[in-house]
């Protein structure tokens, strides 16, 4: 999972060759790593290594359209922001697509600020989320050596219950419930119950 | 009156003479009768049937007078002259009876009428062309016969052989009556052929064979035919007023029936109106005279009602009067009527002309109805469809705008995303120049490109006549795809062509074919709307039909149309969408007639599929 920190690619997808091409050169000549598609399902079909990035889509393509695009990468394992791009803005079309979690949404003819600006803004969310998600990732790795009894006792523990009422709801010996604890905190790496609880948290930010 | 010499008037224990009495009143009677219905006749020229019965009157009277001075005669040559004046009353009696019966019965052998009043009237030449009349070639004496308690007096002679001809005209007189109330009674007409048909048979034979009695001396008795016939001409009398009953009857129903037309018209809101032509005056119901801006009550001439008009409707209106009056025909106009208070109101007129059956006055009938709400609808109709047609036309271009917009926008994009990476490059150290000479070559494209499509839409919304030239199909199809891809992207619907690469070109207006692409291919993405994502697909299709034409379909996948929907397709503001005008498919069929094509759509459950034909190139 190292390739999260490799040169981020700005991912392009439009129908029309021309402005594709135009686009890509800008993007290059800022300075970004640019791969180019020429529809969406290309896109999705060959969606590349997990690595760090974002998508400049167009709203309206033939076939599989921006919206759908966007709905397909963030049902994926590597959720890129997207980017939207569009002839004209028409009102319901940008909303529906901000709701969906779209990183913004610019007409073709936005000022090269604009949509420079978006796509730095875009690569900087993605890295964040990216951070983000390792940091789960990590967090539930540790938990993930724990074994089904072990997990047992973890979920009482971070009830807050006592030693004595573990054992009594599990139906074990409190000892037994003592030697639990430690082989838990031991695998998961952490001092006490506090920060035990904050790592869980971490990995599982709503419950399970 | 009668003739002959007065009784005087009768003194104390002198008798009363009853023949004068009688003889007198019956004449009077029958010359007041005879005045009456020779008023009747002179008023309404068409009742021949009481001039026939007031001849038969006054002819009755002077019979009477006759045989009175008859009676009274002192010598022959007296009793002479009056025989023959009685027997010239008798013509003018038998002659306008056989008129009455004709017309009254409407029956009577037309042949035996005429042979009727030809042997009378023969008789009557006899009459007055032999000495001293038609009965007698003398007469030798006279000598007094008591009748009516008094002396009167009886002839006696030498009969006129005329006499038996007269006596046959006579008996013809009768057979035709006998005949006429017969032909009326199996009619069944058989009230009239009884009082009067009956009445003047048995009166008439009863007086002929009395007359011939006498003149026969085989009764000792004077001529005294009088009462019959004064019996005859009141039965007859009796019957023809009991007609004149029945005309008041009817007036009194008409006037009912008037009144009660005259209520419905004031319930519909309507005007009657009579126009007499020669005096010009109009008689209107009481709802005419407002609604044509005349004081209620008062009578006006149509001059001045034209005055009323609005000057633009005055002479078409006069001129369709006078139409109506030269042809006899129907009159039916609208008019605007300009009233006192400054208020115009539309009229509709209807009406007919009446000619009376003999050179009466010609009057026009006829009604009005206040029609102004009518016409405000009408107007507000037309306003509205000019508004719906330019809006149809600016929902049209809108629509464009929409998918040319976004046309435009690819190309200039490009250029400016491309001359904001020269910028980026040039500002390099050192500029990758192969790759801004690439740039430079796209931004020309670009242009090119967009300038193309600006052609395009100016082409598209520029109202102009057909241009016939030959046209490749699949581009075509290609160039209104592009148009259109975007909308068809966003609502999920896949497009096909599916034209064979060996279609030869069509002969057409290229913008005109392809706004009906366009609206075909619009409507079909529009009839997609509610059916899964997944099946909406449209499909351009052409194939050569025949060896003139090319036809091509537009098929998609949506609900179809019902087969009552798919007759009124193509008909003007016709439309299945919510918010559609109903114009897209009128327009279409107006075009592709124009190109001396055919149009028309067919539908199924897997949606509906709208063809039209194209001449194939070469045909000039």
């Amino acid at each position: 999972m190292k390739d999260g920190s490799s040169e981020p690619t700005v991912f392009v997808v439009d129908d029309d060759p021309s402005f594709r091409r135009a686009v890509s050169r800008l993007l290059r000549a800022a300075g970004h790593q640019v791969r180019v598609f020429s529809s969406g399902s290309e896109f999705v079909e060959s969606l590349p290594a997990p690595g760090p990035g974002c998508v400049v889509a167009d709203l309206q393509m033939p076939g599989l359209s921006g919206l759908d695009l966007q709905a397909a990468l963030a049902g994926s394992d590597n959720p890129l922001p997207v980017l939207f791009l569009t002839g004209h803005g028409d009102i319901p079309t940008s909303v529906h697509a901000m709701r969906l979690g779209a990183e913004d949404f610019l007409t073709k003819r936005a000022s090269r600020e604009a949509l420079l600006d978006a796509v730095t803004r875009a690569l900087a969310r993605d890295a964040r989320e990216r951070a983000e998600r390792t940091r789960v990732q990590e967090a539930r790795a540790r938990f993930d050596a724990l074994t089904g009894r072990e997990r047992g006792v973890l979920e009482h523990v971070l009830r807050g219950q006592l030693n004595k009422q573990i054992a009594a709801d599990l139906g074990i010996h409190e000892r037994t419930v003592k030697l639990h604890r430690t082989a838990i905190t031991t695998k998961v790496g952490v001092q006490s119950v506090a920060e035990l609880t904050q790592l869980w948290l971490e990995a599982f930010p709503k419950g399970q | 009156m009668p003739r002959g010499p007065c009784a005087g008037p009768p003194a104390r224990g002198h008798p009363v003479s009853w023949v004068t009495v009688v003889w007198s009143m019956a004449a009077s009677a029958c010359l007041t009768l005879a005045a009456v219905h020779l008023l009747v006749w002179s008023r309404r020229r068409a009742a021949w049937a009481d001039l026939l019965f007031s001849l038969a009157s006054a002819g009755t009277a002077a019979f009477a007078g006759c045989e009175l001075w008859m009676m009274r005669s002192q010598t022959p040559e007296e009793y002479g002259m009056a025989l023959r004046w009685l027997m010239a009353a008798a013509w003018l009696i038998t002659v306008s009876l056989v008129g009455f019966a004709r017309v009254y019965l409407r029956a009577g052998r037309l042949w035996l009428a005429w042979t009727v009043v030809g042997a009378r009237s023969l008789t009557l030449l006899a009459d007055f062309g032999s000495a001293p009349n038609a009965a007698y070639l003398e007469i030798s004496s006279l000598r007094p016969v008591r009748f009516l308690g008094e002396a009167v007096s009886v002839a006696h002679g030498v009969p006129n052989p005329w006499m038996p001809f007269a006596q046959l005209g006579l008996l013809l007189w009768v057979v035709f009556l006998v005949d006429a109330s017969l032909a009326a009674w199996r009619r069944g007409d058989r009230r009239r052929a009884l009082v009067v048909g009956g009445s003047i048979i048995f009166l008439g034979a009863t007086a002929t064979i009395e007359s011939v009695l006498v003149f026969r001396e085989i009764i000792q008795a004077p001529f005294r035919v009088t009462p019959f016939y004064l019996a005859l001409v009141l039965a007859m009398g009796y019957e023809l007023s009991s007609d004149v009953l029945r005309a008041a009857r009817l007036t009194d129903d008409l006037r009912g029936r008037e009144q009660l037309i005259t209520l419905a018209a004031d319930a519909a809101d309507l005007g009657l109106w009579v126009w007499t032509t020669p005096q010009d005056t109009v008689w209107g119901t009481e709802k005419l005279n407002p609604m044509l801006g005349f004081a209620p009550g008062e009578l006006f001439s149509v001059k001045a009602f034209l005055t009323h008009l609005h000057p633009e409707d005055a002479e078409p209106t006069r001129q369709a009067l006078l139409r109506a009056l030269e042809e006899k025909s129907d009159y039916s106009t609208e008019y605007r009527v300009l009233l006192p208070d400054g208020r115009q109101r539309w009229i509709a007129a209807r009406g007919r002309v009446e000619t009376p059956a003999r050179g009466g006055a010609v009057r026009m009938l006829g009604v009005c109805m206040d029609i102004t709400a009518r016409k405000q609808d009408e107007a507000e109709m037309l306003r509205l469809h000019a508004d719906l047609a330019h809006t149809g036309r600016l929902s049209t271009m809108a629509q464009l705008a929409s998918g040319l917009a976004h046309e435009l926008n690819q190309p200039l994009g490009a250029i400016l995303r491309n001359a904001e990476a020269a910028q980026l490059l040039l500002q390099s150290s050192a500029p990758d120049l192969e790759e801004i000479r690439a740039i430079l070559a796209d931004i020309c494209k670009d242009d090119h490109r967009a300038g193309e499509v600006i052609d395009h839409m100016r082409a598209l919304l520029k109202r102009r006549g057909l241009e016939r030239v030959e046209l490749d199909f699949a581009e075509l199809v290609n160039e209104v795809l592009v148009l259109v891809q975007p909308d068809a992207g966003s609502r999920k619907v896949r497009l096909a062509v599916e034209v064979p690469a060996t279609l030869p070109p069509v002969r057409g207006d290229r913008v005109h074919l392809q706004q009906v692409l366009l609206n075909l291919i619009l409507n079909g993405i529009d009839a997609m709307s509610d059916v899964p994502a997944e099946q909406r697909r449209l499909v351009v299709r052409a194939r050569q039909a025949d060896a003139r034409a090319v036809e091509v379909a537009i098929a998609d996948s949506g609900r179809g149309v019902t087969a009552a929907k798919l007759e009124r397709l193509f008909e003007p503001f016709f439309t299945t969408k919510p918010d559609g005008l109903g114009l897209g498919l009128p327009i279409s069929a107006s075009i592709i007639g124009a190109h001396g094509g055919r149009i028309w759509a067919e539908s199924g459950p897997a949606g509906a599929t709208f063809y039209f034909t194209v001449p194939l190139g070469g045909e000039a």
